[in-house]
């Protein structure tokens, strides 16, 4: 049996035993403190910390979701320690739930399209003994599906507001051959009950940073960014906030409805469409998020929050061009959409 | 950012306050700032209401800001950087219409023009800081004007819940903006600004009256009240501060639906008001002091009001089941006028409740000054006869210090044959021990919240004169844990009515210096807290 000590962004310290073979992850989740996460496999970067002390073996992780394994970043659902582990965790204590991440029932209430290859799927969660009807999350947040039938699981992220109706939407990029997308696109039908987990996740806003809001988001990452707005335009902000929201064609881009809710609820909200592979009448920007998000921090603005939501390619290109600019590590929000 | 205002504030060996990018009870560098400028400009709208009140041409609607604004300045009241950035804006607009109403230009605070954007704000905030001119003047008189400030925002929060049920006073409006007027002027004679902070502490004390006016006027006089302290099955609501009003509007949005009601807090009393202890479904109190609030918020199985101080950042576990009204703030939390209450029903409804029913447990409150004075008798026949030697009034607010205990072993120490009373949320460190009976009555007396300090004033003047003494005279020690700035205001009355010998703890305010603790010790009789069963002692023996 080891020892693991993780190490929250605010300082606080919790030791965890571990047991051979254990990963850090379940270790900590037998103790009660479950660390945000994801896909479990090593794939979507979600659980990403630093190991500071002692020696580990990581399990198969894609490289995608750990790019800097060579300077002891490690995916905490891989991680293995070999003797007792420091891990730094780059997120505050508040963000490790102490009670068992919910599992909940919901039944589809409405699918419809939303821009070529995309869903908004909407369900309406089942009432809990000990949870209520309510829809309670904290915008940015994601739920984790069980695939009807079989056992893989998916996890897709909010794009409503929490609320007392017990009502939760997703914006869902079809993949094609994918276990969700299949279902969603061949077999869905309203009244479908599907077995969920969640809340989970730790990408939300600062809410008391004064600074301009950046929101960057590319092909399936716009659910999120979407809740965080909705979420925004209920404050009456006062910083200026941008949206670049990027995509490989037109047709993908998202329903103007939601960009005119957008802009309605939140006047000082700058939309920044672009298309990487543009038709010759696009009126847009022309490129990729990370080039948008580019050509916009070099227009000069106070020193940004970004908040970054989309796969990881798209990520590690809008990350450098942030860090180009001069935006700190600490002021990127990241959540990743890898797997 | 650079704050001293309340008992928890930074100390080094160097001195006190909050200077880092945030502050102790978790304000930011932003919303500190901003602050400042806001109370920069509320004492340049005091000085134009200071005239027009001179030239009986009062602004009731700027009277009305400027108690709300500086309430929104309390500890732990208000967080959100931009509603302060909104009434900054507010506020010129209300030194402009000021200005053009006196038909005369004045200078300092009453001439600034706050920045358009956040940044030009930041970069004016020095000229505000509650140490702006440090140097010049010295600390005593930096500290001595804080000392005035502190007492002020007490004053206006306690106005202002006045003034939401109803009750003004021209006195207090001018009162106020001749005090903010007084702090414009940028004082530095020590001798006039001590004379100043005795006058707010009579101003304080109309204020106090005022507000017993409002809560006996609207709600009733309190009575002894068993108040539950344990859940019962069902769906419920929390609702926690100080604001009767607050509370009364979630019972009537929350009336005929099975949903309970419970107190958290300062809003303990309440259920000894009739009115509003006639809602049947206002079921109990729930937890304990403001310090607490991060566990039992979380553990509590419905939405939660939070109507005024005190606050402490809302953790994940209930930043969409909890509430903000009033002046509180915190941003990215709702906040909610009386017309948008149907949401705490929607959430109360869709939130589990309570699942079982708790063993009842009760504790007994409602001692104000009617209750009191009813049976002055009793009371009287029973110093007399011997069965009370002594009084100690345990009042003020609690804290997660240390130190604080200091309150519990000193309620726990009191010899048998001495009466405790109590009133604030330090009590809730030993409402719930078992006192016994004194001469017929309860050992132990709840008069109510810091609010109703009025009435135990009151009481003490009322002793007096049953026996034909000052209160000085009384067997009667007050033992005063102050918190924040609304304490600051009820020490000030207490020095203005000449009461002696009050014992001050955990700490000693971070904004005196020692000249000054001297002045409050030598020439008031302030005594501040050393170890209880000494301090208990030394009362006693005075009162010997």
């Amino acid at each position: 049996m080891t020892e693991i000590t993780l190490l929250t962004r605010d300082g606080v310290r919790l030791n965890v035993p571990c047991a051979p073979g254990q990963t850090v992850l379940a270790a900590a989740a037998a103790e009660n403190l479950h660390l945000p996460a994801m896909c479990g496999c090593g794939n979507c970067g979600q659980c990403h910390a630093h190991v500071s002390t002692g020696g580990y073996e990581m399990g198969a992780y894609s490289p995608v979701a750990l790019p800097d394994a060579a300077q002891g970043g490690v995916l905490l659902c891989r991680c293995m320690p070999h003797d007792d582990l420091v891990v730094e965790l780059p997120y505050d204590d508040a963000n490790i739930s102490r009670r068992a991440i919910p599992e909940r029932e919901a039944v589809i209430e409405s699918i419809t399209q939303a821009g070529a290859g995309a869903m908004m799927l909407a369900l309406q969660l089942r009432p809990d003994e000990t949870l209520g009807s309510g829809a309670d999350f904290i915008p940015g947040q994601y739920m984790e599906f069980t695939v009807p039938g079989m056992e893989i699981k998916r996890a897709y992220s909010l794009a409503n507001l929490p609320n007392w109706d017990g009502r939760l939407e997703f914006l869902i990029r079809l993949v094609p051959g994918g276990a969700f997308s299949t279902y969603l696109g061949t077999q869905a039908t309203v009244g479908d009950a599907l077995h969920l987990r969640g809340p989970m996740g730790h990408f939300k806003l600062d809410e008391a940073s004064p600074r301009p809001r950046v929101l960057v988001g590319g092909g399936c990452g716009a659910a999120p960014l979407v809740s965080l707005l909705r979420h925004m335009a209920g404050y009456q902000e006062w910083q200026p906030e941008y949206l670049v929201f990027g995509v490989n064609r037109e047709e993908e881009m998202l329903p103007q409805v939601l960009f005119d809710e957008l802009r309605a609820g939140l006047p000082q909200l700058r939309i920044i469409q672009a298309v990487w592979h543009p038709s010759q009448g696009w009126g847009g920007f022309s490129g990729t998020a990370a080039e948008a998000l580019d050509a916009l921090l070099a227009e000069g603005m106070e020193s940004p929050d970004v908040y970054l939501c989309g796969p990881p390619k798209m990520l590690g290109a809008a990350r450098a061009v942030a860090g180009a600019h001069d935006v700190p590590t600490e002021r990127i929000f990241i959540e990743s959409l890898a797997g | 950012m650079f704050c001293f205002q309340c008992e928890q504030t930074a100390r080094t060996d160097t001195g006190a306050g909050c200077a880092t990018a945030k502050g102790v009870c978790g304000k930011d560098e932003t919303t500190s700032d901003l602050q400042d400028l806001l109370i920069y400009q509320l004492k340049g709208i005091g000085q134009y209401a200071h005239l027009l009140h001179q030239q009986g041409r009062p602004d009731a609607a700027a009277d009305s800001f400027i108690l709300y604004a500086l309430f929104t300045t309390l500890t732990n009241v208000n967080f959100n950087r931009a509603r302060f950035q909104e009434m900054i804006a507010e506020a010129a607009r209300i030194r402009d219409r000021l200005q053009e109403a006196a038909g005369t230009r004045l200078a300092g605070p009453a001439a600034f023009q706050p920045a358009n954007d956040l940044t030009g704000l930041l970069a004016q905030a020095s000229i505000a800081s509650v140490r702006a001119g440090l140097d010049a003047a010295g600390a005593d008189v930096i500290g001595l004007r804080a000392l005035v400030l502190y007492g002020l925002k007490g004053v206006a929060a306690y106005a202002h819940h006045a003034e939401v049920l109803g009750q003004t006073r021209e006195a207090v409006g001018a009162g106020i903006a001749q005090a903010l007027s007084f702090l414009a002027s940028e004082p530095v004679d020590i001798e006039d600004i001590l004379e100043e902070a005795l006058a707010l502490g009579r101003l304080n004390f109309t204020v106090m009256e005022t507000l017993d006016a409002a809560n006996t006027g609207t709600y009733g006089t309190p009575a002894p009240t068993n108040v539950r302290i344990t859940p019962v099955a069902g769906k419920a609501v929390l609702v926690s501060g100080h604001d009767l009003r607050d509370l009364e509007a979630v019972l009537e949005a929350t009336k005929d639906m099975g949903i309970n009601v419970y107190t958290h807090g300062e809003l303990l009393p309440a259920h000894s008001y009739p009115k509003l202890h006639a809602y049947p479904h206002l079921a109990g109190n729930y937890g304990g002091a403001w310090q607490n609030q991060q566990q039992e918020f979380a553990a509590f199985p419905g939405p939660v009001v939070m109507t005024s101080n005190c606050l402490i950042e809302p953790l994940p576990a209930y930043r969409n089941r909890i509430f903000t009204m009033g002046p509180v703030g915190w941003p990215g939390i709702k906040h909610l006028g009386h017309g948008d209450l149907a949401i705490v029903a929607q959430a109360a409804k869709a939130l589990p409740g309570f699942a079982e029913t708790a063993p009842e447990k009760t504790i007994t409150i409602g001692f104000g000054r009617d209750a009191v004075l009813g049976a002055a008798e009793t009371v009287i026949g029973a110093v007399k006869s011997g069965a009370i030697k002594h009084f100690f009034l345990i009042g003020g607010c609690d804290g997660a210090a240390p130190g604080r205990n200091y309150y519990t072993e000193f309620a726990d120490a009191v010899p048998e044959d001495a009466m405790v009373l109590t009133l604030g949320c330090g009590k809730y460190r030993f409402n719930t021990h078992d006192f016994g009976t004194i001469g017929g009555l309860p050992r132990l007396l709840d008069l109510g919240q810091c609010n109703d300090t009025y009435s135990a004033l009151v009481i003490a003047q009322a002793l007096a004169g049953a026996f034909g003494c000052g209160v000085n005279e009384l067997p009667l020690s007050l033992v005063v844990s102050w918190f924040e700035q609304k304490a600051a205001a009820v020490f000030l009355t207490l020095l203005a009515l000449g009461v002696r010998n009050v014992r001050l703890g955990p700490t000693l305010p971070g904004f005196l210096t020692p000249a000054l603790v001297d002045v409050l010790v030598n020439r008031f009789g302030v005594l501040p807290v050393t170890e209880a069963k000494a301090d208990i002692a030394a009362a006693m023996g005075r009162a010997a």
